[in-house]
């Protein structure tokens, strides 16, 4: 189940997503009618089914055709995977900044850092390590980079 | 006819791969190099299973010839239930063997270091279709498996249940992105069963335009079951419905088709989205498809648990479907 919290920042109407998105969503109601500039942060969206993914392009292409213009914020991994996935996602926002994930080497612990997609494309999709947040070690990026940085390249 | 595997290939890795699923199916295996020697041994000697190289189309058109010159390719002599083709490609990618009347199995030669696990996984795969009905998730795993079945009464049940299998996933210490991921198959998995599977007498689907946040009874024959086993490696989940309605061409149809390039458009007058099958093919599942026409489905996917994502995502990977008429 989802849950939004909005905040209007001037001209701009900020939403942030939190909970799986799943059949059950209605972004229609949870949203509105689309603002002049709609930024949507999808930090806290772990999981968006096949369902999810129609009821996200129905609401944000009908919003990009009204003329509304989108950014996309702390894309979580599985907002990344179907941005890699379904070529329409996006539905011709800007995606601004997506979390990248790693894995310690050490301690094996599964960690997220935040990067902005203009830094990624900088560094030429070669993401520095982290340092673990639990043991110190170093943490690798744990994904094909071809795949998950996909869209920055097609 | 003999019991036995007939490999068509010249790839030492599939040899061993083939070994190994041989071993474990209780097959003898045969290898041969070309397709027109494999015909000869098809006619000869009735091979139980058949895995053959089909990397490109050439090699798929050299099969069928062959096959439609000896024995035909609709002759009782050869099911597409026991053919298995072998590509380095991604299906999306060999739209010649999806169109293929002889399409029952396909698995991606992603063997990555271990043909011989791998081998034996598929092989318990083989083993289940030589079985008069390949039902049951216990049939696909290691014997020390422990399986679990739920019984799912109502769809609005579906999410709590994903999440059930998240959470056991976890605690299995699977990554918590996989668990995710393969929470996501899972729940593609019973909305197919609960929404996509019931037809009516004539055969029509009869939920096609029902929002899939409409709450049904499952009960008689619109009940579905979920089963999860786990052996410590691999984990599996059935999602078994009693309609038997699964249809093939379209099953291939929604698994191969990728919207990376093209764009996917928003069909008002169907409920699905029609991509969640692919998405799990493209996360690392596998697919292991039974249907026994008007009497139930079993769809089970399969994932390797890895200590990396990387590795998770790169696994290996299979279609195989068998269908009883």
């Amino acid at each position: 189940m989802i849950n939004v919290v909005k905040e209007q920042k001037g001209n701009v109407l900020l939403v942030r997503l939190s909970g799986s998105i799943e059949e059950s969503v209605n972004f229609d109601q949870l949203i509105g009618p689309p603002p002049g500039e709609l930024h949507i942060n999808c930090k806290e969206v772990p999981r968006i089914n096949s369902v999810g993914v129609k009821a996200w392009i129905k609401y944000f292409q009908t919003a990009q055709q009204k003329g509304t213009k989108l950014k996309y914020v702390e894309c979580s991994t599985a907002i990344v995977e179907q941005i890699n996935l379904i070529s329409n996602f996006t539905c011709g926002g800007e995606v601004e900044s997506v979390y990248v994930p790693f894995s310690c080497s050490s301690c094996k612990s599964e960690l997220v850092g935040l990067f902005k997609v203009e830094d990624i494309k900088k560094l030429n999709l070669n993401v520095p390590d982290l340092k673990c947040t639990k043991c110190s070690g170093k943490a690798v990026f744990d994904d094909i980079p071809e795949e998950y940085f996909g869209f920055l390249t097609r | 006819m003999s019991k036995s595997l007939l490999l068509i290939s010249k790839l030492s890795e599939d040899q061993i791969f083939a070994a190994e699923a041989a071993k474990v199916a209780g097959l003898t295996l045969i290898t041969v190099g070309t397709a027109q020697e494999g015909a000869s041994v098809i006619v000869r000697e009735e091979p139980t299973v058949i895995f053959v190289d089909t990397s490109s189309e050439a090699q798929y058109r050299e099969l069928e010839k062959e096959v439609q010159d000896s024995v035909g390719l609709f002759s009782d002599k050869i099911s597409a239930n026991a053919i298995h083709f072998l590509a380095a490609e991604q299906l999306e990618n060999v739209q010649y063997l999806i169109q293929s009347p002889l399409f029952g199995h396909f698995i991606h030669r992603t063997y990555q270091e271990d043909p011989v696990s791998v081998g034996q996984h598929y092989g318990r795969i083989v083993r289940a279709t030589q079985a008069d009905r390949a039902f049951g998730l216990a049939n696909l795993m290691k014997e020390n498996a422990k399986i679990q079945v739920v019984k799912i009464p109502l769809s609005s049940q579906k999410q709590s249940s994903v999440e059930a299998v998240r959470n056991y996933l976890i605690a299995a210490k699977f990554q918590t992105r996989m668990a995710t991921l393969i929470a996501n198959a899972v729940d593609e998995l019973l909305m197919n069963a609960m929404f996509d599977a019931p037809v009516d007498e004539l055969g029509k689907q009869m939920y096609k335009s029902t929002s899939r946040s409409t709450q049904l009874k499952l009960e008689g024959k619109s009940a579905v079951e979920m089963h999860l086993g786990f052996d410590g490696s691999y984990v599996a989940i059935t999602a078994v419905d009693l309609y038997g309605s699964l249809d093939k061409n379209k099953l291939l149809a929604h698994i191969s088709k990728i919207y990376t390039d093209e764009e996917y458009k928003v069909k008002t007058s169907v409920a699905g989205a029609g991509i969640g099958l692919a998405t799990v093919f493209h996360s690392g599942g596998s697919f292991f498809f039974v249907s026994e026409s008007s009497s139930r489905t079993e769809v089970t996917v399969f994932f390797k648990r890895y200590d990396s994502f990387r590795m998770f995502k790169d696994q290996f990977r299979f279609i195989s479907t068998q269908f009883y008429f």
